[in-house]
């Protein structure tokens, strides 16, 4: 088992602050002041001597936003040295278990297959991923129903537990270890009863999400793949596609999607290509010179969002590409829902629970 | 550390016009590159934009390389009003080619369709380098009309050559054309090949690799010896950027040349 530390709130936030010195410290903030059970959360570089905020569940951003950048440069024209510039040491508090999960398929993209995104790995190797427990849970939340449990399991450095009077650390990787190494005096074993408290706070929420969950009927992991394949010619996607109005808010928010487009831009004189963010609902997503598009019709292309998700990924990386955090669902102008998809699906195709 | 959204530098050499849509790009990279027929090359106009093109002249020339191309888009119409000297980009080469080791001792049916033979050109060159491994190579040609031939005054070496048949059909013709009148499809029957040991290699627009395909189903192809060389929106090259996936396949990396054994489940792959 991996090491528990605990650690005093007051002590953390001087632990924040020594780190500041080294790194460049990303933590939740609050959207609003007065927090309601609503209030939403995005990681901001922490400010001098605040408190750390703890958000009680994922923040409004991507994970994914910390390492491929919506818009950025991928490349010069013809320049021999194209090395990287210091990217600078990153600690990003606030990580919650569903966007590790989500990671696991940008990892898989980025750093897997035919040649590694040098870039990618950088920032991942400069980052450091204090994650946290989820207390609390937002109404689009459904990590459950996509086997991720509310709390962080594995891909963090350190995770955060919170009790009464501080947090438990536990050390997930040798770089997480090293970290609490170099700041001893911040940090204590972790007492049994410490232990046995997270696991009762745990438990606890595992059990009200589930009850939460239970008459939503999500169908379950184990039939996913099979409903978006059996499913490809149902109305389902017609009848979804009706409120689409094509933002790729979806696939922009969404921590496991990761298309880009590189793009050619000149500025100042000099040519650079461009990497930017993509989206499979856009109309040109797939379409070719001379015209011809594969996915001409909304109601393709959204079939090709989940074909994507539910397919592709369970058939390379067995697991959906979809950790169950709801922002797709939040961010959606036209309401679509992507647990109502797979239950439409489930439904038509008579699998519903 | 290596940037592999990088590309290398290219000077375009020559022009050559192959039609009236048509033409081919003669381009020397400024550093060792090098190809196998059938993979394909992200060509850049810098600060413009990129497209992905299967290179069409002989893998085995490395200081230079042709790249034939059809006046469709936004990046081929600036290429196709360049002049020569410009400075292109190339990245690549991505994706797996044509295995033409499964080749060897086989009847070898190929069949191209339009700006189809651009790539295959590459694939010939490939055969003709070591020609006497295969038993021969039987090559079917369609063309819109004659003005749409295009490597007009290379089609008669290629069939003069010991080993290859050759046939060109063009869809519509007129008083110039002494050939094959007909739609490629037509041109299929009574094939000089033995169907116990041959394979059949396809490239052309979406709609004719259809037909052939389905033609050489007919004629009795197994689906694992018919080769058919798919292209869709390809961007990255590399399988992370996502526009050319279908089903569990991306074109750029998994192909782009597959057979149709590999494609026959996925749903759309001829639009």
């Amino acid at each position: 088992m991996s090491k528990i530390y605990f650690v005093a709130t007051d002590k953390l936030s001087f632990l924040i602050e020594r780190l500041k010195d080294t790194y460049t410290v990303f933590s939740p903030a609050a959207k609003v002041q007065n927090y309601t059970r609503d209030t939403d959360y995005s990681f901001q570089k922490h400010s001098s001597r605040d408190p750390l905020v703890f958000n009680p569940y994922r923040c409004v951003e991507p994970l994914k936003s910390f390492f491929t950048l919506s818009k950025e440069k991928a490349s010069d024209y013809f320049i021999s040295a194209d090395n990287l510039k210091d990217l600078g040491q990153v600690i990003i508090f606030g990580v919650k278990s569903c966007d590790l999960a989500a990671h696991r398929v940008q990892d898989y993209v980025f750093l897997e297959g035919v040649v590694e995104d040098s870039l990618y790995r950088a920032r991942r190797e400069n980052t450091i991923i204090i994650s946290s427990d989820c207390t609390a849970y937002k109404e689009v939340c459904f990590c459950l129903a996509m086997d991720v449990l509310p709390h962080p399991t594995a891909g963090f450095d350190i995770n955060l537990s919170p009790l009464n009077d501080g947090f438990l650390a536990e050390v997930g990787s040798n770089r997480g270890q090293e970290l609490i190494d170099n700041y001893p005096e911040y940090f204590s074993p972790a007492k049994d009863t410490q232990v046995s408290a997270r696991a009762a706070k745990r438990n606890n929420l595992i059990e009200r999400l589930k009850r939460d969950l239970a008459p939503k009927k999500i169908p379950p992991t184990s039939i996913q793949q099979r409903l978006v394949r059996d499913g490809f010619n149902l109305d389902t996607w017609n009848q979804f596609m009706q409120t689409c109005v094509e933002c790729g808010g979806c696939n922009l928010i969404c921590d496991t999607c990761h298309c880009f487009l590189l793009e050619d831009r000149k500025t100042s004189g000099t040519n650079e290509k461009i990497k930017m963010w993509d989206s499979c609902l856009y109309a040109n997503y797939a379409r070719v010179a001379g015209g011809a598009n594969p996915n001409k019709l909304r109601a393709q292309r959204l079939r090709f969002r989940f074909t994507k998700k539910f397919d592709f990924f369970f058939e390379h990386l067995k697991m959906p590409a979809c950790c169950g955090c709801g922002r797709c669902i939040e961010v959606c102008p036209g309401k679509i829902d992507i647990r109502e998809v797979l239950k439409d699906l489930a439904k038509k195709l008579n699998l519903a629970q | 550390m290596k940037n592999i959204y990088k590309p290398i530098e290219g000077v375009l050499e020559n022009i050559i016009t192959e039609s009236s849509k048509i033409k081919t790009f003669v381009i020397r990279p400024k550093e060792h590159f090098e190809f196998k027929c059938g993979q394909f090359i992200e060509l850049t106009l810098p600060g413009i934009g990129e497209a992905p093109f299967t290179p069409s002249s002989d893998p085995a020339v490395k200081e230079k390389i042709d790249v034939t191309i059809m006046n469709a888009g936004k990046v081929t119409s600036i290429l196709h009003n360049s002049d020569k000297n410009i400075s292109l980009g190339i990245r690549g080469p991505f994706g797996k080619g044509y295995p033409l080791h499964k080749f060897e001792g086989k009847d070898v049916l190929i069949v191209g369709g339009g700006v189809g033979l651009a790539p295959l050109r590459a694939l010939l060159f490939g055969l003709f380098a070591d020609i006497k491994k295969y038993n021969k190579i039987v090559f079917r040609y369609g063309a819109r009309t004659a003005q749409d031939i295009i490597y007009k005054d290379q089609i008669p070496v290629w069939s003069a050559k010991e080993g290859v048949d050759w046939l060109t059909t063009v869809d519509v013709g007129d008083p110039s054309w002494k050939g094959h009148v007909g739609l490629i499809t037509t041109v299929l029957n009574d094939l000089p090949i033995d169907m116990k040991k041959a394979v059949a290699i396809v490239c052309g627009p979406p709609i004719m690799m259809k037909f052939v395909t389905l033609k050489l189903l007919d004629l009795g192809f197994a689906p694992s010896d018919i080769y058919l060389s798919m292209e869709k929106s390809m961007s990255c090259g590399l399988g992370k950027c996502g526009h050319c996936r279908i089903g569990k396949f991306y074109i750029c990396k998994d192909g782009p040349v597959f057979t149709y054994e590999e494609l026959k489940d996925v749903h759309d792959i001829w639009d």
